[in-house]
């Protein structure tokens, strides 16, 4: 066995004990008990790093996991000590807590020491406003049990020295570069991922979830080269420390960026680009959530390796169109340098590296608006009201209805834009104070605040995932054609049909179904897959969130195109009610049936730079289609698909029949991984009706 | 022209170089219990009826040559980038060799690629008219075997070895498909013989097609009994035996 895979049992062994964070900050709470509750959690904080005793697993090179947290307290007292620990507030992913991707630059010029500097410079210039002075002793308290945890990971490895189930020279390792980083900034590549970890775990530790790497083959690159240089660091050994870190991620899903654009034009793929794939490709887990900037200067060979890795049956990395992500971020006036800097968080959400405060996205049910169309402002399913403009019988042309559809969709962007403002107001912005996260955005420490309040460079932005583009293209086609071109039916009449679940309208139905779809080089179609987003991003881009950051429009939710599908009404394109919304950015399922080229040709039509937030277009192809010579016809298509304005493609490479004997042998597949929306999953861990989601996704051949 | 087509089908890997657009041809003069293509072998439209997912298709219909062109060059930027084009394919092209040399002249002037998928059992008069435009033919090669040609296929061999002989002597580009069908054409005789044929005729590659029974639920929705339907698919240590036995002779490329 590896020691990339032995490690991979080491981490899922679950120690002894309940999961209880709460019990190591509540040992916190008692030493200020009067104090405010800023400084309660920033010592909070420090408890949780400093006070638990680090768990160095054998095959560690590379140390840092959350397994120190478990504790064996009595059950009676950690319900204790988590309820008053909770009473002092929580931020959760809808109030900008996690999903973050911190600029690693940053820590890695300075070390923990100049951070640190940078607190006690910043305390002396704003010495005379005392809420920044409060602010940034917090972010103090918590670097230094920052490094406390560090040093407690030295002295764990000198403590298991004589530990048979240890290798020394792997102890001597993890010992000196812990005690390097306790000191002082990194000098070699090592020590910088080792800071890198333990930053990460530490968020973990925080309880964030889904928190990036980021550009890791850019910030680490100046260590990898030098070492490299200096004759004390091989490729391969560069590849088994990231193995080292990458098989560490467990229930998470940790985006990590490669390649992408300079400010000067060039392509910033490196040799290092090429280790992070070969490593997230030899650890195949879900949880490394690799994304790949690709630009027109991307080397062909680079992008073969992201397609090898893909064709392993992974699925990553996903690839990203660089030119249309930079254009769309252009849009919102962040200066040059941060766009050309930016990375993903969570599935594929696009972010500017450590200048913003943590991502928030909600969902948006397009075709919950079609219903109110039909049904003057009333949905028959959800029970839920729009605008009142009229019943179907007073529509007569297609323009109308298209007014129509576009007041609702307005009014309906603007409900979704104050129900989100009232979640924000629930949580005052000062009170649950981010301190350790705030010393990894910019220029939180230099301007004393925190990242929630006024910290961060740039004000906090919200992602709405505009969901079924698909469902909503199609079914406006079938509108046109058969209710206003084709005459076969009146506009009331389908909307009986549709209230009815088409039961007793089959032949309608057929008709509705026979229109032409989005997804097969056809304009009647996938002209309204263009307005959509053009009309959808115009609609939010007039709204702003709480701190004034813009909304971005995105096209990946995840799974949430079931869910939503479930709860709304029958639509024009002839699905029926409750079945699953078209996925994401994707063409309805096993409706873009002549082929990937075709496929690809209508989705690239949308304007994607007014879908700044980035989308996911899911395309399966059959394992063959990574074998020898195709792989060079699949980067192809990526190169095709991509100077036509595509802005993210995401291949799966798993045969149908795999698939399927994966349904009924669960047993055999356990490490068998699949894209969904946006992220990797086992595959036999996905309920059924997802798992028919996948396969009945195109199988482009 | 009119062409008696079952369907086109768009990013097709591995009928010819890069991503290919390959139009499926009716009609086929040879009866191989094998084919995958049921629905092409008669010229008539094939009427299909999936059990499983209720859907119907008919595969068959007549289109004029200009009428396909938009939608073959719609996929330039493709064929371009990845070095691809169209393939005619089959079914049995170069019955309609007319049509189908009118639609690949239309190709050539647009600067596009043609691959010919063929069985190669047609007058050569048929290959005379699609040479000018045809960039590589792929021939099938399926058996040295005159009985076994004639009794189980049902065609004369020294028709396909003459034709091959000819497109060579005229200095075509062709590449030499040869199916592995189980029981049929893998045994060490036949691989011989194969061998001994195409090496006579100076061919220095092959690509193998090994056998597999995708093709099954076409039958079962055209309401016919695959003969082929309990065969396993050949993979693993079987092909690679094959494999090598041709590499002794030939540069192999396998498709999968």
């Amino acid at each position: 066995m590896s020691l990339t895979q032995a490690l991979r049992e080491e981490i899922l062994a679950v120690p002894e004990g309940v999961y209880a964070p709460h019990c190591f900050k509540f040992r916190a709470i008692r030493e200020e008990p009067d104090a405010a509750p800023q400084r309660i959690r920033a010592n909070m904080i420090r408890a949780l790093f400093s006070e638990p005793k680090p768990r160095i697993l054998p095959h560690d090179l590379i140390a840092g996991n959350t397994h120190c947290l478990f504790a064996l307290e009595e059950e009676a007292y950690l319900a204790y000590a988590e309820r008053i620990v909770n009473m002092l507030g929580r931020r959760k992913f809808k109030t900008n807590a996690d999903h973050y991707a911190p600029d690693y630059r940053v820590i890695l010029s300075k070390g923990v020491p100049g951070l640190i500097d940078d607190v006690d410079r910043s305390l002396e210039r704003h010495a005379h406003d005392g809420k920044r002075v409060e602010t940034l002793k917090d972010m103090r308290i918590t670097l230094e049990g920052f490094s406390a945890m560090i040093a407690h990971y030295a002295d764990a490895a000198d403590a298991l020295a004589a530990d048979p189930a240890y290798d020394g020279e792997r102890l001597a390792f993890i010992r000196g570069n812990c005690r390097a980083l306790v000191s002082g900034a990194p000098r070699h590549f090592a020590e910088a991922l080792q800071l890198v970890w333990f930053c990460h775990t530490a968020f973990r530790m925080e309880g964030r979830s889904a928190m990036a790497l980021a550009r890791i083959d850019q910030y680490l690159w100046p260590f990898y080269k030098k070492d490299v240089e200096d004759g004390i660091l091989t490729r391969s050994r560069a590849v088994e420390l990231l193995e080292n870190v990458f098989i560490k991620i467990v229930n998470d899903t940790v985006n990590i960026c490669v390649g992408g654009t300079s400010p000067d034009g060039s392509c910033d793929v490196n040799e290092l680009s090429y280790c992070v794939v070969e490593a997230v490709k030899n650890c195949r887990v879900p949880g490394p959530n690799l994304s790949a900037r690709i630009m027109p200067g991307t080397p062909d060979d680079f992008l073969l390796k992201c397609l090898e890795s893909i064709g392993t049956g992974l699925g990553y990395p996903a690839l990203m169109n660089d030119e249309v992500n930079l254009a769309g971020l252009m849009r919102y006036g962040y200066a040059r340098e941060d766009v050309y800097n930016y990375s993903m968080v969570g599935c594929i959400e696009n972010f500017i590296t450590g200048k913003q405060p943590p991502w928030v996205d909600s969902r948006f049910n397009t075709p919950l608006y079609l219903d109110y169309v039909f049904n003057n402002g009333v949905s028959q399913t959800c029970g839920s009201f729009g605008l009142a403009l009229g019943e179907a019988e007073s529509i007569t042309t297609m323009d109308q209805f298209m007014k129509n559809f576009e007041a609702q969709l307005a009014w309906g962007v603007s409900e979704h834009c104050l129900d989100i403002h009232s979640r924000t107001d629930m949580l005052s912005q000062e009170a649950v104070n981010e301190p350790f996260l705030s010393c990894f955005c910019h220029d939180c420490i230099g301007r004393g605040l925190d990242i929630n309040n006024g910290g961060s460079l740039y004000p906090s932005v919200h992602g709405a995932a505009v969901m079924g583009i698909g469902t909503v293209a199609d079914s406006l086609a079938a509108v046109e054609k058969v209710v206003f071109t084709d005459h076969d039916a009146t506009l009331a009449e389908l909307r009986d049909a549709l209230n009815a679940n088409f039961e007793g309208y089959e032949a309608l139905r057929d008709k509705l179904l026979a229109a032409p779809k989005y997804g097969n080089g056809d304009d009647f179609a996938d002209k309204y897959a263009v307005w959509f987003l053009n009309y959808i991003s115009g609609c939010f881009s007039r709204r702003r969130t709480r701190d004034g950051g813009p909304y971005y429009v995105l096209m990946a939710a995840n799974i949430s195109n079931i869910s939503a599908g479930a709860s709304d009404n029958a639509t024009p394109d002839g699905r029926l009610r409750g079945e699953s919304l078209s996925d994401a950015a994707s063409p309805t399922h096993g409706r873009d049936h002549l082929g990937a080229t075709v496929a690809l040709r209508s989705v690239s039509k949308p304007d994607y730079t007014k879908s700044a937030g980035g989308t996911v277009v899911n395309q399966k192809f059959s394992p063959s289609a990574f074998e020898g010579d195709h792989l060079r016809a699949l980067a192809a298509l990526v190169r095709v698909y991509f100077k036509n304005g595509g802005q993210e493609l995401q291949m799966n490479a798993t045969s149908r029949e795999v698939l399927v004997d994966a349904m009924e042998h669960p047993e055999k597949y356990g490490d068998l991984v699949v894209r969904v929306s946006g992220f990797s999953a086992y595959y036999v861990t996905l309920g059924r009706d997802v798992q028919y989601d996948i396969l009945s996704r195109t199988q482009q051949e | 022209m009119l062409l008696n087509i079952s369907n086109v089908q768009h990013f097709s890997l591995g009928d010819g170089p890069g991503i290919r657009t390959t139009i499926f041809f009716k009609g086929c003069p040879l009866r191989c219990p094998w084919c995958h293509n049921p629905e092409t072998i008669s010229p008539q439209p094939a009427q299909l009826f999936y059990k499983a997912t209720g859907k119907r298709e008919v595969r068959g219909m007549s289109v004029e040559c200009e009428a396909l062109l938009p939608e073959l060059l719609a996929d330039r930027d493709y064929f371009a980038e990845s070095g691809g084009g169209v393939t005619l394919s089959g079914g049995e092209v170069m019955l309609q060799s007319e049509g189908a040399a009118q639609l690949a002249s239309l190709l050539c002037r647009e600067g596009i690629s043609v691959y010919v998928d063929t069985a190669g059992y047609v007058p050569y008069a048929n290959f005379e008219r699609m040479n000018p435009y045809t960039d590589t033919y792929l021939y099938d090669f399926k058996t040295a075997s005159e009985t076994l040609m004639r009794t189980v296929i049902g065609g004369d061999l020294s028709r396909i070895t003459d034709n091959l002989r000819r497109l060579l002597a005229d200095g075509k580009s062709v590449r030499i498909r040869i199916p592995l069908i189980p029981g049929f054409n893998t045994d060490d005789e036949s691989v011989d013989g194969i061998c001994r044929a195409l090496g006579g005729m100076g061919i220095g590659a092959v690509d193998l097609l090994p056998f597999h029974r995708l093709g099954s639920g076409k039958y079962e929705a055209m309401g016919l009994t695959y003969a082929y339907a309990a065969t396993q698919p050949l993979r693993g240590e079987p092909l690679d035996a094959l494999r090598r036995r041709f590499e002794r002779d030939f540069t192999v490329r396998v498709e999968q």
